[in-house]
């Protein structure tokens, strides 16, 4: 983790005291090798000598636009890129998403977010990607393995259909929180989902004979009346 | 083209009427003014008469030759510069007034006969009966023409359908000018009807200008054109007051930046007392609402002058109430509010920007929230119309209400000169951005509301035509 925190940084913007703050930013957030530039002829020069690991980019710069000068890093160069810019249209989002920028952040930020969205970017290039783990938890005294596709309780072991497992996935993902039947169905069925409601419902009453200790009261996966259904787990730890 | 064959017929009509109007016309005036004419007290026939009437023997005695005619009858012959005898049974002329000098004064039958069917040595000559003989008044040469006519009984007898058949002869001759000019009429309005009526729906419009109506059809291309450079114009100025708008946000977007990053600096900031750190959060509070309102603005004005671009795709209404009940639920919704969802048809579609009709209804549903503070139960509706042509998605509440006479005020641009009260507390951009990105839609947004009854907000919309119960057939 700490060695995401080494990585050089550089800030591209034409206002002074903005790129202070954002370094200011940084800096509370632990990185250490920050580097500005104001315009478009020292981002070039930074970059060719410095070699950053991550570019701040303001799109309006006195010499050139943000875009032209992502085009030309991309040209050496394959480092993330974040736009953080004043240019809040959504054609302007589309075309720096477009040119190949990693993320396309809209002034005014809060710093909280923007550092947030950063890390997410240097995490996914510099950390070796992690194998995606299906999430183990406890309903009650059953365990619900979504690993192995399996409710275990008692020395018995009951396992889950796939669409069941879309299903508790989706379910689990948004735990404690309401699910909508339309979006539960495009997560067993894709888009193509309508009229599927009542399909829906039989395969929640399987999951809940399988995870509920009475499947007709049940306790963790409630049905929300006209919006869809809410799996209650209880956050250890 | 409807138009034209109006005119057509109604010019036919006139011309129609005018035709049958002009024949009575003329038939009235014909009999009144030519047989009048004829039978005035003048007419040769009558001043024959007239003369045989009053010529009297001065005394009783058979054959003495003294005739007296009187004053009257004397004028009379004066006035028509006529002359007159009396012919007897033996066809000696036995009285005679200004009696030309070349006449004869005996008469045979042949000469009677020949002269009562035509002229007496070119003179139109007249005759009536007397006890006596034969009256005879002469015109003056070539003062009259005598005419006999002679004509079959049944000629005479078929003369009044001759006359209607000479009427109705008449009338299909008007009406197949009529219809024939009605129709050279058409041909050379029918361009120009076309213009006019493209000019209605604000098309642009060329009527080449040939014919007698060439000057009607250079005002309409110049009608024309005059429009689309007011257009032009007009959305000119559009783009220019909404880039004005989208600069100016742009500009307040970097400072704003700064004090909001500054802020939550401060507000996190462990070494300053509490205080202090409120006092930081509210600046910070106030930044995100100064930044929401900025967005606000600029899309609400992108809607107004028709620049945001729309990504529409279908999109179901009952999805869409759900999804946005259960955002509200899940986001901690207040509990003195309850939101329901009604669905009338789950199978209702829209062509829409999900992202603008989600802000929309959002900014629905946050008003009621805002705005019955006591709180209230905000339903979520999704309906058919009876013409099965639009949609509504419904959002209503049971909570305070708006006087009905401050509805259309709710629509209004809280900054434009409709507007004469200053925005009711908060009921700044959010109705009128939903009313644009409405329209944005082609739908239009119906706000009603009875005092102490609530408000209901109902979103129409034009749906997406289904093919009949198409459900995919997914194994279980």
């Amino acid at each position: 983790m700490d060695e995401i925190k080494h990585k050089k940084l550089l800030i591209v913007d034409d206002e002074d005291e903005l790129r202070q703050m954002v370094e200011k930013i940084l800096r509370k957030e632990g990185f250490t090798r920050i580097f500005q530039a104001a315009t478009c002829a020292e981002a070039i020069h930074i970059c060719q000598t410095v070699k950053p690991d991550l570019t701040i980019l303001d799109v309006m710069l006195p010499d050139g636009d943000g875009f032209s000068l992502l085009s030309t890093i991309r040209q050496t160069s394959d480092m993330p890129v974040l736009f953080l810019t004043a240019r809040g249209e959504d054609e302007d989002r589309v075309l720096g998403l477009g040119l190949g920028a990693d993320d396309y952040i809209v002034k005014p930020f809060l710093p909280r977010e923007f550092v947030l969205r950063l890390m997410a970017i240097l995490r996914r290039v510099y950390l070796p990607p992690q194998p995606k783990k299906y999430p183990v938890f406890q309903l009650g005294e059953r365990t619900v393995d979504l690993e192995s596709g399996t409710v275990r309780h008692g020395g018995n072991e009951w396992p889950l259909t796939a669409k069941e497992l879309a299903l508790l996935a989706k379910l689990y993902d948004q735990r404690n929180r309401i699910v909508t039947s339309d979006a539960l169905c495009q997560a067993a069925w894709g888009d193509d989902y309508y009229g599927l409601e009542n399909t829906l419902m039989v395969h929640i009453r399987r999951i809940r004979e399988k995870i509920e200790d009475n499947p007709s009261h049940p306790h963790y996966l409630l049905t929300v009346r006209g919006l869809g259904y809410k799996l209650m787990v209880k956050e250890e730890e | 083209m409807e138009g034209a064959i109006r005119i057509v017929k109604r010019f036919i009509g006139a011309t129609m009427l005018i035709t049958a109007f002009l024949l009575a016309f003329n038939f009235v005036l014909l009999s009144v003014w030519i047989f009048k004419g004829m039978d005035k007290g003048s007419s040769p026939a009558s001043v024959v008469q007239t003369v045989a009437e009053n010529l009297h023997r001065t005394s009783a005695e058979h054959s003495s030759g003294d005739y007296m005619l009187n004053a009257s009858a004397t004028d009379l012959l004066e006035q028509n510069r006529a002359w007159a005898m009396l012919i007897n049974q033996e066809g000696q002329v036995v009285w005679a007034y200004s009696l030309p000098d070349e006449l004869p004064r005996t008469y045979g039958l042949t000469d009677v006969a020949k002269f009562t069917q035509s002229y007496l040595l070119d003179y139109p000559v007249f005759v009536w009966e007397h006890q006596e003989g034969l009256v005879v008044v002469g015109y003056p040469k070539d003062s009259l023409a005598k005419y006999h006519h002679i004509l079959p009984a049944r000629w005479v007898s078929s003369l009044p359908e001759r006359i209607v058949g000479l009427l109705l002869i008449n009338l299909g001759l008007a009406l197949l000018l009529s219809l024939l000019i009605g129709f050279r009429l058409i041909r050379s309005i029918r361009p120009l009807t076309q213009g006019i009526q493209a000019l209605g729906e604000d098309r642009e419009v060329y009527v080449e200008p040939k014919g007698f109506l060439a000057d009607l059809a250079q005002s309409v291309n110049r009608a024309s054109t005059l429009l689309q450079q007011k257009n032009e114009s007009l959305k000119k100025r559009d783009e220019a007051r909404s880039n004005w708008i989208a600069g100016i946000s742009h500009d307040i977007r970097t400072p704003l930046s700064m004090v909001l990053g500054y802020a939550s600096d401060l507000e996190e900031n462990a070494n300053l007392p509490s205080e202090s750190r409120k006092q930081a959060g509210i600046i910070r509070k106030q930044a995100e609402n100064l930044r929401s309102l900025i967005s606000d603005l600029n899309l609400v004005s992108m809607l107004e002058y028709e620049m945001q671009p729309l990504h529409k795709k279908p999109l179901r209404l009952s999805a869409l109430a759900r999804e946005l009940a259960t955002e509200f639920l899940n986001n901690g919704l207040d509990e003195r509010y309850s939101i329901e969802v009604e669905i009338g048809d789950e199978s209702i579609q829209v062509f829409g920007d999900e992202r603008l009709l989600k802000r929309a209804l959002t900014n629905l549903i946050q008003n009621s929230i805002e705005h019955n503070p006591e709180g209230c139960t905000i339903t979520l509706k999704t309906a058919l119309d009876q013409a099965r042509q639009t949609g509504r998605f419904i959002v209503e509440d049971d909570g305070k209400g708006i006087p009905q006479h401050l509805i259309p005020e709710l629509l209004d641009l809280p900054y434009s000169s409709q507007r004469k009260r200053s925005s009711l507390h908060g009921r700044g951009l959010g109705l009128p951005m939903v009313a644009r990105i409405a329209k944005a839609h082609q739908g239009q947004l119906i706000l009603s509301s009875a005092s102490g009854k609530g408000l209901r907000a109902e979103l129409v919309l034009p749906i997406i035509k289904q093919q009949t119960n198409n459900k995919p057939q997914i194994g279980v």
